[in-house]
C-alpha cells in the first residue's frame, strides 16, 4: 500500500451539526454504502446511540476515493463521539488522524464544543478542513458563520467550504480537498513495528477488538505481537479493515487504521493508549499514549428488589466490557441493602448507562444522588479521596473539603446572556472572562464539578431556549466550605440520601428533602420526624402524622377474596419498603429524594 | 325470632342476585346492568335461570337445614312479588325448613318499591335493607341516587306499616362534600325511625367506577383521613348511645336483630350463591381435595350468564378455588376479628390444629403491645377500639404472600 494514497481524517463537531449526516453521505458518495442500504447514522450501531442522536463509541471506516488527479485513495474515515462526556474519545481519534474537517451548523454557528474540538485538533498538530453545513436550511447563514469562523478560529472564510450533507452539495469539494490538504501518514514503514491502540470494544466472539493506527512497520496476521505498556503478548488472529463492514487482511502497513484480533479476553487487558509491537523485532520505544481516564461522577445504583442484586452485578460485568471507563465497586446502605458505587466520565455517562442497563438487561435500578471526587484533608495533615458521602471522616478528624473545578465555556446568543450569568452564579460560579463574537457572546467560569453534574446542562438549554452551548474541563481542586447533610427518620440516618453540599445551600436542601419525603412516606403506627441535619444540628424538620384509620367497610360474599387479595397487596407493599429503624420508606420516597431539583 | 343456630355446620344460606338497576350509581362497582324498566319477559327468564341454577348446584348443599336466604343486587325490588315468591318457595323446598328463615329484600326508596312492600311482605320477606344512604337531597344527588329525602322518609314509613319483622338501613359517610354536621342529622333522623339495624359504610371510591374517574381528575371533595375518622367515631358513639350493639366492624343492631346471612360470611359457614356475578362458598369437604371448602364465583355478564344456565351449564367464571389451610387460617383470622365477638382461640385449634398464636406469634404480640389487639387468657382474640379503626393494617400481618 502506497502511503502517499492514505488520508486518515476525522470528522468534529458539536452534536447535532451533522457530523453522523455527513459521514452516512461520505460512506454513500464513495460508494461503500449504496442509496438502498443507506439508513440514518450507519457509524451509530448501539440503539441509544441512534435513539439519542449521538455517538458514545469512537468508528471508522474505509473509504475508497477515485479523485480528480486520476488517482484511487484510501480515506480512513475515524468517527468521533459529539458529546462533552466523551471528550476523552475524541482526543484518542485524533491521534490516529493528519487531518480534521470542522463541521459547522449553517444557521446555529460556532458552539462550544465547535471550539473545544477544534483546540483538540491543532493541539495534535491535524491539517482542519472547515466547513459549513445544512446550508440547505432557510435560516441557513452560511456567509455569516463562515466569517464567524474567520474571526474565531482564525480560518480564512473564504477557505471554508459550503456543504448540505443532507442533500449532498459540496460533499465532492470536501473529498477532494481532504486529498489535497490532509498530508499523508508520515512513519517509518521498514523501523520495528508501532500501532497505537486508540479504541476498543468487545465482540462475544473474538474477545476485545482493538483498532490500531499502525505508525512504523507493519502488522502480519499469525504473528505475535507485545503491548508495550501492557506486557501482554499474543498472537494476532485477524486483521481487519472495515469499509463498511469487516473485511479480512493479512497485514496492516504504516499509515494504515485497521482492527486486531489477537485472542485477548476482556477490554480490562487491553489498555487504550498502548502501543503494539512485534515480538520477533521490537520497537524499543512506544508511542506516546492517552492518560488514563478517570470517572468524574459517581453514584451508588441498587436494585430496587433485593434479590435484583445478581442480577444488578452480571449486568455490570457484561456492560463494562464494552465500557472500560465504567467503574463500579461493591456498596452497602442500611437503607438500599446491596449494590454498588458506580462511577462514570459525567452525568450523560451515568445516565446512558442507567438507562442501558434498565433497556438492555432489564434490572430495575435506584439511584443515589451522583457525586463527585471529594479530597479530604484530615487533622492529622493527612489526605485521602472519598467517592460518597458516607466516607467521609467525622468533624473531629476533618481538617477541610476540597472539590473539583472545572472551567465550563458556555456559547450563548447575546440575549439570553443576563440568564447564563445568574444561573453560574447561582452555582458557584466564578467569571474568568466574557468575549463577544458577533451576535454571541462566549463566557467563562470556574464551577465547582459538583454544582454542574446534575442538571447544568438542562438548565443552560432552558434558559437560553437551547441555543446555548456548553462544554468544561477539569482544572483542579479547591477547598470549598462543604458539609455533610444527613436525613433522619425517628432520629435514625437514612444513609442512601447523606449529600455533600455547600454550607449556604444545606438550609434549602434539607427543607427541600424532608418535604419531599413527607409527601411520599405512608402514614405509620406512630408519628414520623423527618429531619434534616448537619452533623447533630437539626436545619428542617417535617412530620407525618399517625396512621388513625385504615379499615374496608363492605366485607360479604364476594368481597372476602378480593379483600383477602387487597390485604396481600398491602403486605407485599409494605413487604417492599425500605425500613429504617422502626420507619418503614417506600422506593417512591427514595426515588422522589434523588430525582430533586438541585435548589 | 329464632333462628338455626348460626354455628352449626349443617346449615346454608342463599344469595340471590338480581343485577338489574334503574340507574347505575357512579360508585358502584358490582355486578350491575341498567334498565329502564325491568320487562316481564327479562324478568322471568331471569327467575326462569335462577330456579335451573338452585337446581344445578344444590347437591354441593344437600341435606342441610336453610337458615338464611337473602335477594341482594342491584336492586331485587325491581322484580314483581309474584317473582320473589317463587325464588322463596324455590328455595325452601331445595333444603330442609324446620325453624323460621331469615328472607332479606335489598329494596331502594321509590314509588315504584313502595307500593309493592306489602306483596313483598306476602312472598315472604320478613327483613327489610333499604338503601337509605342521607336524608340529605344535595348528598343523595352528589352520590347519584335516585331518590330524594322525602322518599326516603316515605320508604320507612311505608315498610313499616307493610309489618317487616326487621327493618335494616344503609347509611354513607364520607360521600363527597358530606361533611359532618350533615352525617350526624343524617344519624339523629335515621334513630327517629328506630330501624333493628344499620349498615354504615364509607363511600369508597373502587376503580373503574365514574367516581374513580372524577377523583382522578380532582373533582371529588370525599373526606380526608381525619374526618372520616371523626364520621366513624360519630355513628358508633350516637347508634351505641341508642341501645345498638356494634357487632361487626360496619353493622349495628339492636340486640336479637344482628343479621343472620351477613353473620353466615364472618363465620365462614357455606353460602349458595345464585345469579350474575354471585360467590358462593361450598362446604369444607364437599369435594375431596377441598378440606378448608371451595369459593366459587360466576360471571358477570347478565347475558353469558343465562345463556350457560339456559344450556343446562355452570355460569362459573373461573375454576373453582380450593381454599388452601394457609388461605383459610388467614381469611379466619381477619373475617372473625371484624366481629365483636372476635376470634374463638379454640375452635380456632380445632380446625387449624394450633392456637392463633401458633402460627403468628410475632405479630399478635406486636399487635398486642401496640394495643391493637386484646387477647384474652384463653388465647382468643378481639380488636381494640384502635384495632378496629386500623383493622386492614392489623388483617395485613395475617396473609400469606406467595413467593
Amino acid at each position: 500500500m502506497d502511503r502517499t494514497l492514505i488520508r486518515n481524517f476525522c470528522i468534529i463537531a458539536h452534536i447535532d451539526h451533522g457530523k453522523s449526516t455527513l459521514a452516512d453521505r461520505l460512506l454513500e458518495v464513495t460508494g461503500l454504502v449504496s442509496g438502498r442500504d443507506r439508513r440514518a447514522q450507519y457509524l451509530d450501531n448501539m440503539e441509544l446511540e441512534r435513539e439519542r442522536g449521538i455517538t458514545i463509541k469512537a468508528q471508522t471506516v474505509r473509504l475508497p476515493y477515485t479523485a480528480s488527479d486520476g488517482k484511487s485513495y484510501i480515506l480512513n474515515l475515524i468517527d468521533t463521539p459529539g458529546h462533552v462526556d466523551f471528550s476523552y474519545e475524541v482526543s484518542r481519534a485524533l491521534a490516529a488522524c493528519e487531518g480534521a474537517v470542522l463541521v459547522v451548523d449553517a444557521a446555529q454557528g460556532i458552539e462550544a464544543q465547535t471550539l473545544a474540538n477544534a483546540y483538540l485538533a491543532v493541539d495534535a498538530g491535524l491539517e482542519i478542513i472547515p466547513v459549513v453545513n445544512k446550508i440547505d436550511l432557510p435560516s441557513a447563514d452560511p456567509d455569516g458563520v463562515a466569517e464567524e469562523i474567520e474571526e474565531v478560529i482564525g480560518f480564512d472564510a473564504a477557505d471554508v467550504l459550503h456543504v448540505s450533507a443532507k442533500q449532498g452539495i459540496g460533499t465532492h469539494e470536501l473529498l477532494e480537498q481532504i486529498v489535497s490538504n490532509v498530508p499523508p501518514p508520515k512513519g517509518d514503514p521498514d523501523a520495528p513495528t508501532r500501532a497505537l491502540v486508540f479504541d476498543s470494544w468487545f465482540d462475544p466472539y473474538v474477545g476485545a477488538a482493538m483498532l490500531v493506527r499502525v505508525v512504523d512497520g507493519k502488522l502480519r496476521s499469525g504473528e505475535r505481537v507485545r503491548m508495550m505498556a501492557g506486557g501482554l503478548e499474543k498472537e494476532i488472529t485477524e486483521l481487519n479493515v472495515i469499509d463498511p463492514r469487516p473485511r479480512r487482511v493479512e497485514h496492516l502497513e504504516a499509515g494504515e487504521v485497521g482492527v486486531v484480533i489477537a485472542g485477548v479476553k476482556t477490554l480490562a487487558e487491553v489498555k487504550i493508549g498502548d502501543t503494539l509491537t512485534m515480538t520477533s523485532a521490537p520497537a524499543e520505544e512506544p508511542l506516546v499514549g492517552f492518560q488514563d481516564v478517570k470517572p468524574m461522577v459517581f453514584t451508588g445504583l441498587y436494585p430496587i428488589e433485593s434479590d435484583g442484586y445478581e442480577g444488578l452485578k452480571s449486568a455490570l460485568e457484561k456492560l463494562q466490557l464494552n465500557d472500560a471507563s465504567l467503574v463500579y465497586e461493591p456498596e452497602t446502605s442500611d437503607a438500599l441493602g446491596f449494590g454498588f458505587r458506580c462511577g462514570f466520565l459525567g452525568f450523560l455517562h451515568a445516565e446512558i448507562v442507567q438507562e442501558r442497563l434498565e433497556r438492555e438487561y432489564d434490572v430495575d435500578l435506584i439511584s443515589t444522588a451522583p457525586t463527585v471526587r471529594y479530597r479530604i484533608v484530615l487533622t492529622s495533615g493527612e489526605s485521602k479521596e472519598i467517592e460518597s458521602p458516607a466516607n467521609l471522616p467525622s468533624a473531629g478528624e476533618l481538617h477541610c473539603i476540597e472539590e473539583p473545578v472545572v472551567l465550563a465555556t458556555i456559547h450563548v446568543p447575546q440575549e439570553f446572556v443576563g440568564g447564563v450569568l445568574k444561573l453560574c452564579q447561582e452555582r458557584r460560579g466564578v467569571q474568568r472572562d466574557m468575549v463577544q463574537h458577533g451576535t454571541r457572546v462566549q463566557v467563562r467560569y470556574d464551577l465547582p464539578l459538583s454544582e454542574i453534574v446534575l442538571d447544568f446542562h438542562d438548565k443552560i438549554k432552558s434558559v437560553t431556549r437551547g441555543y446555548g452551548s456548553f462544554d468544561y474541563e477539569l482544572t483542579g481542586y479547591q477547598a470549598s466550605d462543604l458539609v455533610k447533610l444527613d436525613v433522619l427518620v425517628n432520629g435514625d440516618p437514612v444513609d442512601a440520601l447523606s449529600l455533600i453540599v455547600h454550607r449556604e445551600k444545606a438550609y434549602s436542601r434539607g427543607t427541600e428533602l424532608t418535604r419531599k419525603l413527607k409527601e411520599f412516606i405512608p402514614r405509620q403506627m406512630y408519628e414520623v420526624a423527618i429531619q434534616a441535619a448537619v452533623g447533630a444540628r437539626v436545619i428542617a424538620r417535617t412530620t407525618v402524622k399517625a396512621l388513625r384509620k385504615n379499615v374496608t367497610s363492605k366485607c360479604y360474599g364476594g368481597d372476602i377474596t378480593r379483600k383477602r387479595k387487597l390485604l396481600e397487596k398491602q403486605k407485599a407493599g409494605k413487604r417492599r419498603m425500605k425500613r429504617v429503624g422502626s420507619v418503614e420508606i417506600p422506593q417512591e420516597a427514595f426515588l422522589a429524594a434523588l430525582k430533586l431539583e438541585d435548589s | 325470632m329464632d333462628y338455626p343456630d348460626g354455628v352449626s355446620a349443617a346449615t346454608v344460606g342463599v344469595y340471590v342476585h338480581v343485577p338489574f338497576c334503574e340507574r347505575v350509581c357512579p360508585y358502584c362497582d358490582f355486578a350491575v346492568v341498567g334498565v329502564r324498566t325491568l320487562t316481564a319477559e327479562v324478568e322471568r327468564r331471569y327467575v326462569d335461570a335462577l330456579l335451573r341454577e338452585l337446581e344445578l348446584r344444590r347437591p354441593a348443599f344437600a341435606g342441610r337445614e336453610l337458615a338464611s336466604l337473602y335477594l341482594g343486587g342491584g336492586t331485587p325490588s325491581l322484580c314483581r312479588p309474584e317473582s320473589l315468591a317463587r325464588i322463596v318457595r324455590a328455595a325452601r323446598a331445595a333444603f330442609e325448613v324446620r325453624g323460621p328463615v331469615e328472607v332479606t329484600l335489598e329494596a331502594n326508596p321509590s314509588t315504584l318499591e313502595r307500593e309493592r312492600l306489602p306483596g313483598f311482605r306476602d312472598a315472604g320477606v320478613n327483613r327489610l335493607s333499604l338503601g337509605i344512604q342521607s336524608f340529605d337531597d344535595a348528598t343523595l344527588k352528589r352520590l347519584g341516587r335516585a331518590h330524594r329525602g322525602d322518599e326516603a322518609r316515605l320508604t320507612l314509613q311505608a315498610a313499616r306499616t307493610a309489618g317487616f319483622e326487621a327493618l335494616s338501613c344503609d347509611l354513607i359517610f364520607a360521600a363527597p362534600d358530606q361533611g359532618l354536621p350533615q352525617l350526624e342529622a343524617d344519624i339523629d333522623e335515621l334513630l327517629a325511625f328506630a330501624p333493628e339495624h344499620v349498615s354504615a359504610y364509607e363511600l369508597n371510591v373502587e376503580p373503574g367506577t365514574p367516581f374513580a374517574t372524577a377523583a382522578e381528575r380532582g373533582q371529588l371533595a370525599c373526606a380526608g383521613e381525619d374526618e372520616a375518622l371523626a364520621m366513624w367515631d360519630a355513628i358508633e358513639s350516637r347508634l351505641e348511645a341508642a341501645a345498638y350493639v356494634h357487632y361487626e366492624l360496619s353493622a349495628y343492631a339492636r340486640p336479637g336483630f344482628e343479621a343472620v346471612h351477613n353473620q353466615r360470611y364472618w363465620r365462614r359457614q357455606p353460602v349458595l350463591g345464585l345469579g350474575v356475578g354471585a360467590f358462593s362458598t361450598d362446604p369444607r369437604g364437599s369435594r375431596g381435595d377441598a378440606p378448608f371448602g371451595l369459593r366459587r364465583s360466576n360471571l358477570r355478564s347478565p347475558d353469558a350468564y343465562l345463556a350457560r344456565i339456559e344450556a343446562g351449564e355452570s355460569a362459573e367464571s373461573e375454576p373453582a378455588e380450593a381454599l388452601s389451610p394457609e388461605t383459610a387460617r388467614a381469611e379466619a383470622m381477619f373475617l372473625s376479628l371484624r366481629t365483636r365477638s372476635g376470634l374463638d382461640a379454640a375452635a380456632f385449634e380445632r380446625e387449624f390444629g394450633r392456637p392463633p398464636r401458633g402460627f403468628y406469634p410475632d405479630e399478635i404480640t406486636t399487635l398486642v403491645a401496640q394495643a391493637l389487639l386484646a387477647e384474652d387468657s384463653a388465647g382468643g382474640l378481639r380488636l381494640t377500639r384502635r384495632g378496629q379503626r386500623l383493622s386492614d393494617t392489623v388483617f395485613a400481618n395475617f396473609v400469606e404472600l406467595g413467593d
